[in-house]
């Protein structure tokens, strides 16, 4: 007999635990509530450090879940803990009975224009590095070419007035990258990244950040602090360079706000409805923070990716694969003796 | 006792109508006397400090205020509405309003009512001033017997008239025991802690009129009396006989009325006596210069500890800071514990809610202010740079009869705000200039709440002189702290100084701004500066029920619970300000509306942090109701 | 190490054995939200006094762990207490408590 295992998220983790636990014979099914499967990855175009294609890397993931049932835009209605199974109720109508539940509800985007002095949804040249990593994924150049570009980081990040006062993780690498890639598509733009502390904590982010100074981006070591438009209809930025310990204004085109990591919405709904346990930051807590990272305090439900705080993509496909080993042990152990 | 006191209701009078008791004292008066002795020398004295404490100024300016008709008539009747029919209660919450003023009113008619009596019926050598005349009235009743069979129409009607009045004053003390009780019952939620003082006065009062029907009734068949004692009097007979002994309930009366008086300077209750005299010198017009002496004395002692600021202030959605309300905020300024005022003076919002919902008036604000007046006001500051700006400034071509758009510093955070003004002013042909759209001098508003005055004059000085030499002839201004200052501080000759609220008003009255109704369900929530701050309650929501479906919040104008994050706060926290913010929006969201708009770039910040629903400034959904969306 | 006494120029480093620190923990508890800084530089970007003069929030608490205490004031000495950089501190400091404090811990 196949143990039913419900995967709910079809992000990176969602896709990587599937395909581990299909390999070892379970009977996997996915939820996912969008209509493409991939979550943000699917909307990215390259990734950190190495500018490797999302694309490349979602196509490997999606490889792997040939035998996974996968149920897109459908949400869970509604999910309980039976004597020792869940049970589940799709959106779509269908009913799972599964013996472990793997929790992959990833991460939203914090919404950008809560930060209103920085004008996004007011001024036309703000932008997120969610709406720039599409620019990109489209072709979409902006015409005419900008003649100065800004990259702001820790947008909702390190801010307990945005509500969340930890490091997001991946936008510092992600801000670089996108300021190189800005650089290789208007070379004859000057190109600016307000930083407050660059964490270029993983293997390859400094060769990143170092090829980013050759090619002439200027790093500014300040939170931009106000936007205003000029009669132009340019962008009027305003910051400390902190280094210098004078205030700066500039000119740009372009803002790109680095938007951070925020808990996702509908895994909270999730997470209600089987009352999980979240921390201060909003993301789900684990059993513990180190030998229980993917276990959850409820047995049989797991977790696997940024539901559990802010991570990098291979740090999010570690996890998969390690709450997939876990399932296993835990059925094992509890369904086959 | 009583065989003296029956041989005395024989002797007929000349008049052959009363029967009187010829000795107008016996020893129970004593304890009375030494009450009201004692209070009308605490009085005078006090009076006397308070004057002395004022400036020369001020105090010429009370004395021709007390002369001005005008005034005099205003002062006459807030005594009367405010001290004894306490007609702002009522007008909140009509039971507390109606026991407020059965014990004031009532017990005010019953002194008036006993004196006319007095005067007309007794003899003038007993109750005139030489002898008796501080008690008699108070103790009538013990000292006029009238036989029955003598009893006059007149005099019928005065017993009707004085048990009337008690039963209306007891019929109020009975609401103030069953609110200690059940104080919900009454529209409160919290009220004050009593000190000792306030404990010894409380029963006193409490025990006053009880007492004094008890007394009477004792003696009703004597004295006579009305539909009150007389039955009462029936009833003891029945119980205690034909021969009552009704001295010691006399006894008792005086001492707690002795009490009363003794204990009055050092509780709440010497507002009853103090609230008239802040009523003249609010209405001459006089300020608070100190944080304890001469008018702030006066405030000080006005306080009633009522307690109804306790549910007013906005930081009290959290239990552990009741402390920091006005009516304990008094207390400590009455016993000079300056560790507590200070604390307090610098937590304040200074929201102004307790202000406007205090039923006496006391304007605790402007003592908080007074406070952070003394302790900040001596910083050193190097404001050098804002004479040699304001000097550049007017080297700018003058804009002569146009209007100045002042957005202040708060709004450069809200680009939104800026943005949707510059629109309308477009839209509505407006001919403009954008004082401080790269810099800009800050109104000054936020050093006056911080207690340091003559550095915000500095920085008053110099944008006066901008605005002056810019030539033009209304300035406008987005943000209501600014609004408040200019409006109060600023000296602008023949500028005409508006907020965009009453300015889009004044456009869509015109006919020069055309908008239209969309179906949105919206609901306002009232700035502090704006609306108790300068009393724009009706302009905004004029406009804004032409361009939506204005809803009600549960709490809004005079009432409007702050966002929290007002700058008149020096030391409270941000997850206080957070949780003051969340129950704005509560009461907001009362009618469930599907936007909140506001008209504060301060507010607009913080609502929008805590709120579900879409958070829209003023001006923003004015753009956007536009008629034929001429949006440049 | 003994002072000849006929050295050039005083250093320009800055001593911290020297640093005043009772004044600093005095500040400390009457605004406990000094130690929260993160020298983002917010407070200095948005600072209406800093479109005219040396201001700066950030540099004057530096200045005050160093020791420099006569920097800080000046820093602080055209301040308006507007109130903008309580609003961008991305730590919440209640910067204008702070900034009444250090004028008051440190006036002369």
């Amino acid at each position: 007999m196949k143990n039913n295992i419900l995967v709910i998220g079809g992000g990176p983790a969602g896709l990587e635990a599937s395909a581990v636990l299909s390999r070892m014979g379970y009977n996997v099914i996915l939820a996912e509530k969008e209509k493409r499967l991939g979550g943000h990855l699917a909307k990215w175009d390259r990734l950190f450090p190495d500018q490797t294609p999302a694309k490349e890397v979602l196509d490997g993931l999606l490889d792997g879940i040939k035998d996974v049932k996968c149920f897109t835009e459908t949400d869970v209605n509604s999910i309980n803990l039976l004597d020792r199974s869940f049970n589940a109720m799709l959106s779509n109508g269908i009913t799972i009975l599964a013996d472990a539940v793997l929790l992959a509800s990833g991460f939203d985007m914090f919404k950008a224009e809560k930060k209103e002095e920085y004008g996004y949804g007011i001024y036309e040249g703000v932008m997120t590095n969610a709406d720039m990593e599409q620019a990109f994924r489209e072709g979409k150049t902006f015409s005419p070419a900008p003649k100065a570009i800004g990259f702001v980081h820790c947008v909702g990040s390190r801010d307990e007035k945005a509500g969340n006062p930890a490091c997001s993780k991946v936008c510092c690498a992600t801000a670089v990258k996108q300021a190189i890639e800005a650089k290789e598509l208007y070379p004859d733009a000057n190109v600016y990244c307000f930083y407050m502390d660059l964490r270029m904590f993983g293997r390859h982010y400094e060769d990143l950040y170092l090829r980013a100074q050759k090619s002439g981006i200027r790093f500014i070591r300040g939170r931009v602090s106000e936007v205003s438009e000029t009669a132009e209809g340019r962008l009027l930025i305003k910051a400390e360079d902190t280094l210098s310990s004078r205030p700066v204004k500039v000119t740009l085109d372009r803002l790109v706000l680095m938007a951070g990591m925020r808990p996702s919405e509908a895994g909270h709904k999730v997470g209600r409805q089987l009352n999980l346990s979240v921390e201060e930051d909003g993301f789900f807590s684990a059993r513990d923070g180190f030998l229980s990272l993917q276990k959850s305090k409820l047995p049989g439900l797991f977790y696997a990716g940024a539901c559990t705080g802010p991570k990098t993509l291979p740090d999010t496909l570690h996890e998969a694969r390690s709450a997939a080993m876990e399932i296993d042990r835990y059925i094992k152990e509890n369904f086959r003796k | 006792m009583i065989h003296l006191l029956s041989a005395a209701v024989h002797q007929i009078t000349p008049e052959g109508i009363i029967d009187r008791y010829p000795n107008s004292y016996n020893h129970f008066v004593l304890p009375f006397v030494i009450g009201i002795t004692f209070i009308l020398i605490y009085l005078l004295i006090g009076l006397i400090r308070i004057l002395y404490h004022l400036s020369g100024e001020d105090r010429i300016k009370l004395l021709k205020s007390l002369f001005n008709p005008k005034t005099a008539w205003k002062n006459i009747k807030d005594i009367f509405c405010d001290c004894l029919l306490h007609t702002k209660i009522w007008k909140r919450k009509p039971l507390l309003g109606y026991m407020h003023s059965a014990i004031a009113f009532g017990w005010f008619l019953l002194i008036v009512v006993g004196h006319i009596e007095v005067w007309l019926f007794a003899p003038r050598h007993l109750s005139g001033l030489t002898e008796g005349s501080l008690y008699y009235p108070i103790f009538y009743r013990f000292f006029i017997w009238i036989n029955p069979a003598h009893e006059t129409l007149r005099g019928s009607l005065f017993f009707f008239i004085m048990d009337f009045l008690l039963l209306y004053v007891l019929s109020g003390i009975g609401l103030a025991m069953f609110k200690r009780v059940r104080s919900i019952a009454l529209g409160m939620r919290h009220t004050t802690k009593p000190s000792l003082a306030d404990r010894v006065a409380l029963y006193c009062l409490w025990l006053i009129f009880p007492l004094r029907l008890l007394a009477e009734g004792f003696t009703a068949d004597l004295s006579g009396g009305g539909f009150l004692t007389r039955p009462l009097n029936w009833v003891f007979r029945a119980f205690f006989g034909n021969e009552l002994n009704f001295l010691p309930t006399w006894w008792a009366y005086s001492i707690v009325l002795g009490l009363f008086f003794a204990a009055m300077p050092f509780s709440r209750y010497m507002h009853i006596l103090t609230e008239p005299l802040l009523i003249l010198f609010r209405n001459a017009g006089l300020k608070v210069r100190h944080p304890r002496k001469g008018f702030a004395e006066a405030e000080i002692y006005a306080c009633s500890s009522c307690g109804l600021c306790l549910d007013a202030c906005p930081m009290n959605v959290q239990k552990k800071n009741l402390k920091y309300s006005s009516v304990y905020f008094m207390r400590f300024l009455r016993r000079h514990n300056n560790k507590k005022t200070r604390e307090i003076a610098d937590k304040c919002l200074m929201c102004g809610k307790c202000y406007a919902l205090c039923p006496v008036g006391v304007n605790s604000p402007a003592i908080r202010r007074a406070i952070r007046e003394t302790r900040n006001n001596k910083i050193d500051c190097d404001y050098s740079y804002l004479d040699s700006y304001a000097e550049k400034c007017s080297e700018n071509p003058k804009s002569t009869g146009k209007i100045l758009y002042f957005a202040g510093c708060m709004s450069h955070l809200t680009p939104r705000i800026i943005k949707s003004v510059e629109t309308i002013l477009k839209a509505s042909g407006q001919d403009y200039e954008f004082m401080d759209r790269n810099e800009g001098i800050c109104c000054g508003r936020p050093l006056m709440l911080a207690g340091r005055t003559d550095a915000a004059r500095k920085t008053i000085e110099a944008n006066s002189k901008i605005i002056k030499d810019s030539g033009c002839t209304t300035l406008l201004l987005s943000c209501p702290i600014c609004l408040k200052v200019f409006k109060e501080e600023y000296a602008l000759k023949g500028i005409q100084v508006i907020h965009y609220t009453q300015f889009v008003d004044k456009l869509i009255k015109e006919g020069k701004l055309k908008v239209s109704k969309s179906s949105s369900a919206i609901v306002y929530h009232d700035p502090c500066e704006l609306g108790r701050g300068c009393g724009i309650y009706e302009e905004p929501r004029n406009v804004l029920k032409a361009v939506a479906e204005l809803k009600k919040a549960s709490k809004e104008r005079d009432e409007s619970i702050c966002c929290g994050y007002s700058l008149g706060t020096l030391t409270l926290d941000e997850k206080d300000k957070a949780k003051i913010a969340e129950s704005s929006v509560t009461s907001l969201m009362a009618e469930n509306p599907e936007q909140i708009v506001t008209a504060c770039p301060l507010c607009y910040r913080a609502i929008r942090s805590k709120a579900e629903v879409p958070v829209k400034d003023f001006a923003e959904i004015v753009c956007e109701n536009l008629e034929n969306n001429d949006k440049n | 190490m003994i002072d000849f006494g006929f050295g050039v120029s005083p250093s320009s480093r800055i001593n911290l054995d020297k640093a005043d620190k009772e004044k600093f923990n005095e500040l400390a508890i009457a605004e406990p939200d000094v130690a929260k800084c993160m020298a983002c530089g917010s407070c200095s970007a948005s600072c209406t006094a800093a479109a005219f003069e040396d201001t700066s929030l950030r540099r004057a608490i530096l200045s005050l762990q160093n020791g420099l205490c006569d920097d800080a004031s000046k820093l602080l000495s055209h301040c308006m207490l507007c109130g903008k950089c309580t609003m961008v501190c991305p730590r919440g400091i209640n910067t204008r408590h702070l900034i009444l404090s250090i004028q008051k811990i440190y006036s002369l």
